[in-house]
């Protein structure tokens, strides 16, 4: 990462996303059907909608229900999976539960939670922490399954008890993998919360998004489509500034180890 | 300081027939004495080296070390494995550090005790590298090191120089007896390599192949300090190596 994050990687995305504009641009013009407005009118829409103060405190709110749900969903996740790797008793009593609910769309169950909780935060923040949960689940069970035994034992000799090796030696050398979760995680959450938006529309990014297509305001629908995509985008490589900064012990390094003995 | 007593260890294997790994040794270690244990592969060694660091439970029989049963791993038995198991998101000096921390030594006094360490398995320099930049070799020093650091009374070496190359390897059997001579630790130490167990031992204890059980015991009685040039020209120690070859070849 750090030797070719130089010139050629950062170029990379620019160019992908300006061919990406260039194809929807063309098709645009090319179909001209209407619900598929060229690219340049979308983005033109993009400084009204930032400029707009309910707009921006819309796309606030979702962002707020959906950091909400992450964290929760990590602090939930991280030690279920973790104590599922290290114990086949737990792991034999979760996994068929999580078989079952992994593939469900957690969106499916939002009414049945709007039932309970009304349409509120509680739902939409309780939908969002399921769908980011099974990921960062999933991933910490098999990071932790995987972890060295005798790095356990290493501990346990000097005298570590068994809490404090599950948060102190099997949560950081399951570390990279539950990156792997959570990145997941993190665009489930994105997905969860247009979604949640969408069945109970209040406020949020989804809300306007459905609105604006319902009332055939296409050019707006694209341009938010536009905006998820740049804060998914934005979200990500925070997600990975953070996982490298944290993780680079277990990179792959390019440099010839040191010494011969 | 260490009585193996009536020790046995099975696996029940869902679905297949039971097997049996260790069967019913009995072994005692003097304070200061090194100790290898030799035999072939699957007799069970290194499952008596981690029943005695109280990582895996008997199935029969019980460890005492200094009067106690052995329950669970303690800071009185310090393992080294043929993996290293170094913590790899700690650096060098991390690594040594840990046990010392972990014991409650505060840390300018633990950085202090970890920078001598360091120097005594040669890595001086090298306290800032993570463990994915060393050589195997290196590992297995940091490895050495962090162990030694919170002072365990006895040693549990687990094929340590296994993974390593040969030259590297009499490097670092050459260290340990330097450092063991100083220290004078009790060393229980598994390895199939007979050379290596008789250039370190006071005694050799050679298990049978599976199940393991006690087949000899051998004393080691050159003298000390040894040097690996002069023992290999040593008629007394060639002799040691080619009996004890012999009787691994032997059945039973």
């Amino acid at each position: 990462m750090h030797a070719r994050a130089s010139s050629p990687s950062s170029f990379a995305p620019l160019l992908a996303s300006i061919g990406l504009l260039a194809l929807w641009e063309l098709a645009a013009r090319l179909l001209g059907i209407t619900g598929l407005p060229p690219a340049y009118d979308a983005l033109r829409e993009l400084p009204a909608i930032l400029g707009d103060a309910e707009a921006l405190l819309n796309i606030a709110a979702s962002l707020r229900r959906m950091l909400t749900g992450f964290i929760l969903a990590l602090l939930l996740a991280v030690p279920v999976g973790l104590c599922m790797g290290r114990s086949e008793r737990l792991a034999a009593a979760f996994n068929p539960l999580l078989m079952i609910i992994y593939p469900v769309p957690k969106a499916a169950l939002m009414p049945i939670i709007m039932l309970w909780l009304g349409i509120g935060d509680a739902s939409k923040t309780i939908v969002i922490t399921l769908g980011v949960s099974l990921p960062v689940v999933y991933h910490s069970y098999q990071g932790a399954r995987a972890v060295e035994e005798k790095l356990i034992w290493s501990a346990a000799a000097m005298g570590m008890g068994r809490a404090a090796r599950l948060w102190r030696v099997v949560l950081p050398a399951a570390l990279p993998q539950v990156f792997v979760g959570i990145r997941t995680g993190l665009v489930l959450a994105l997905i969860t919360m247009v979604t949640s938006e969408m069945i109970a529309r209040q406020t949020g990014v989804g809300s306007i998004l459905f609105n604006a297509l319902d009332m055939a305001q296409y050019t707006t629908v694209y341009a938010m489509i536009v905006i998820v995509g740049l804060l998914g985008f934005v979200l990500d490589v925070l997600i990975e500034k953070l996982r490298y900064s944290l993780v680079q012990w277990a990179e792959p390094t390019h440099e010839i180890a040191v010494g011969t003995s | 300081m260490i009585r193996i007593e009536g020790l046995s260890k099975w696996f029940e294997p869902p679905r297949r027939p039971r097997h049996l790994a260790l069967d019913d040794l009995s072994l005692g270690v003097g304070e200061g004495e090194f100790v290898s244990i030799l035999g072939p592969s699957g007799c069970g060694k290194s499952t008596l080296l981690y029943m005695v660091g109280g990582f895996v439970p008997p199935s029969g029989g019980r460890v005492v070390v200094n009067g106690k049963v052995v329950v669970g791993p303690g800071p009185d038995r310090g393992p080294v494995f043929q993996e290293f198991a170094l913590f790899p998101w700690k650096t060098v000096l991390g690594n040594v550090m840990y046990g010392l921390l972990e014991q409650g030594v505060a840390k300018p006094l633990a950085e202090q005790k970890a920078r001598s360490l360091i120097a005594l398995v040669h890595l001086d320099g090298y306290e800032d590298f993570y463990p994915k930049q060393l050589s195997g070799g290196m590992k297995q020093r940091v490895a050495i090191a962090r162990t030694l650091a919170y002072d365990p009374k006895i040693l549990l070496m687990d094929e340590p120089f296994g993974a390593l190359d040969a030259h590297t390897r009499t490097g670092l059997q050459r260290e340990l007896l330097e450092i063991w001579e100083r220290a004078r630790k009790t060393v229980l130490f598994v390895t199939h390599s007979v050379e290596e167990a008789v250039f370190l031992s006071d005694r050799v204890i050679v298990l049978t192949r599976s199940p393991g059980r006690l087949k000899a015991t051998i004393g080691i009685d050159l003298p000390r300090p040894r040097q690996r040039a002069e023992l290999l020209v040593d008629r007394r120690y060639q002799t040691l190596v080619v009996e004890i070859e012999r009787l691994m070849d032997t059945p039973g």
